[in-house]
């Protein structure tokens, strides 16, 4: 079985005249949580957004190369995109609850699928918020607007609602960018139970974040990826000069 | 281009220190054996008194290494290097110790007139002595192949006990020695020879800090 869930094969990204991904090859490995570092404009948000084609909404966005999720290329005309956005969610750097209440936020993603029995999603529902670590804080305000919610809850939640669609695998962009100490600290356990069930992609600037919680990691510079190994060897002997000096504070 | 300039400077102040402490065993050791062969008790006894100043190298580097852990959290070779400094200092301490050791003995060893005279004795020291200061420099200047020299050197330490180990047990058949004063010089004996396989330990971390794995 492959353990892969994507295979990455020579993948270039232009906006427009300037290029920002050059010919990027990794492979993302299943129930594995992988951390993109890099300095800002380095490319790793745009990379992680290739992943479920975020960038379509770009016009200017020309990409080449190969994107596979299970040996097929989601790039390929025929593919569904709106089934490759189920199974590859996403969670962005601010909270983004939906102006609703705590249950119809969980609830959308099945609804939009067709869900329309009550016990079901309410089984949906309770279920991604337990797997989200939110459920005792919320299971009494559920009928609650979201956006009552400290920040920290907002951002499990929204972690909750994109778990209620089943994906395999969980786009985080700075996910704990926005969020104090105490609620990093529990998105990060909660990404350390999640990767059992699924396979986190997860862009950080927090270098001590990534070596906390990512098995593989990897560096991205100017668009390329400079170096990609397990987390130990990247924070303990990096291959490359340029990682070595991006980590240990050597380059600006 | 570095944005981390008072963190480089507390790394080169912190290998500063380990040469210092190096310095201060080294000159221990040297002392040590001269006290020993000369039997020179009061010379012993400052020996004894000034290992404390090593122990306290010892203490203050290891604060200084948790304090930049805490604070600057390294990683990758800066992680290595203090790593390697945290456990050198475990074995120029314990070198240190050996120093202390030999003054030991000194004080206590019964006078005798006719010390047994082993030349292999000091060239011991002079090669441990050697691949001390040879490890603290590699480490400064992060050299592999003058840690590696180091290590080789060992076997110079290992066959110079042997001889004089041979040469003790011709003369108690002998009895060209002192019984007493026999025990004492292979003790001190195996004591310089341990010095050797430390330093050989300073080599291996200098190797671990360059090279990010130990043997």
């Amino acid at each position: 079985m492959n353990a892969d869930v994507f295979t990455i094969k020579n993948l270039d990204l232009h906006y427009g005249t300037l290029q920002a991904l050059k010919d990027i090859n990794i492979n993302i490995e299943k129930n594995k949580v992988t951390a993109l570092i890099g300095p800002s404009g380095c490319g790793k948000s745009t990379f992680l957004r290739c992943l479920n084609r975020m960038n379509d909404l770009i016009d200017v966005c020309k990409i080449n190369g190969d994107v596979l999720f299970h040996e097929n290329d989601v790039y390929d005309r025929n593919y569904d995109v709106i089934s490759l956005r189920t199974k590859v969610g996403m969670v962005f750097q601010k909270p983004n609850p939906f102006p609703m209440t705590v249950y119809d936020n969980i609830a959308y993603g099945p609804r939009c699928q067709g869900v329309k029995n009550k016990d079901k999603l309410d089984k949906i529902v309770e279920n991604s918020l337990k797997k989200s670590a939110i459920w005792e804080e919320v299971k009494d305000r559920l009928k609650d607007s979201a956006i009552g919610l400290s920040g920290g809850q907002q951002q499990r939640l929204c972690i909750a609602r994109a778990i209620a669609m089943e994906p395999e695998v969980i786009l985080m962009d700075e996910p704990t960018s926005a969020l104090d100490p105490i609620a990093t600290l529990k998105i990060e356990q909660l990404i350390t139970d999640l990767k059992k069930n699924y396979t986190i992609i997860i862009v950080t600037h927090s270098m001590q974040q990534a070596a906390r919680i990512s098995d593989n990691t990897a560096f991205f510079l100017t668009g390329e990826l400079i170096e990609y190994d397990k987390t130990d060897v990247i924070f303990s002997n990096p291959k490359h000069t340029k990682t070595e000096d991006y980590i240990t504070g050597r380059f600006g | 281009m570095t944005f981390r300039t008072q963190f480089e400077k507390e790394l080169e102040e912190l290998k500063l220190s380990l040469i210092k402490m190096g310095d201060i065993v080294i000159k221990n050791i040297h002392e040590a054996l001269k006290a020993f062969l000369d039997m020179n008790t009061e010379l012993a006894d400052e020996i004894i008194k000034k290992d404390k100043l090593v122990n306290e190298c010892e203490y203050n580097i290891e604060k200084e290494c948790m304090r930049i852990i805490l604070r600057e959290q390294p990683v990758a070779r800066d992680l290595r290097l203090i790593t390697s400094v945290l456990k050198m200092i475990t074995d120029l301490e314990r070198i240190g110790d050996h120093a202390a050791d030999i003054s030991k003995l000194t004080v206590f060893m019964e006078k005798t007139n006719q010390p047994f005279s082993a030349k292999q004795i000091v060239k011991m020291v002079d090669v441990s002595e050697e691949m001390i200061k040879l490890a603290l420099e590699s480490f400064v200047n992060q050299d592999q192949t003058l840690a590696l020299e180091v290590i080789a050197k060992d076997d110079v330490v290992d066959d110079l006990f042997s001889e004089v180990r041979n040469l003790v047990a011709d003369a108690i058949r002998n009895r060209n020695i002192d019984a007493d004063y026999a025990l004492y010089l292979m003790m001190v004996t195996k004591y310089l020879e341990r010095i050797g396989d430390h330093a050989v330990n300073l080599a291996e971390w200098v190797l671990f800090s360059i090279l990010g794995y130990h043997k």
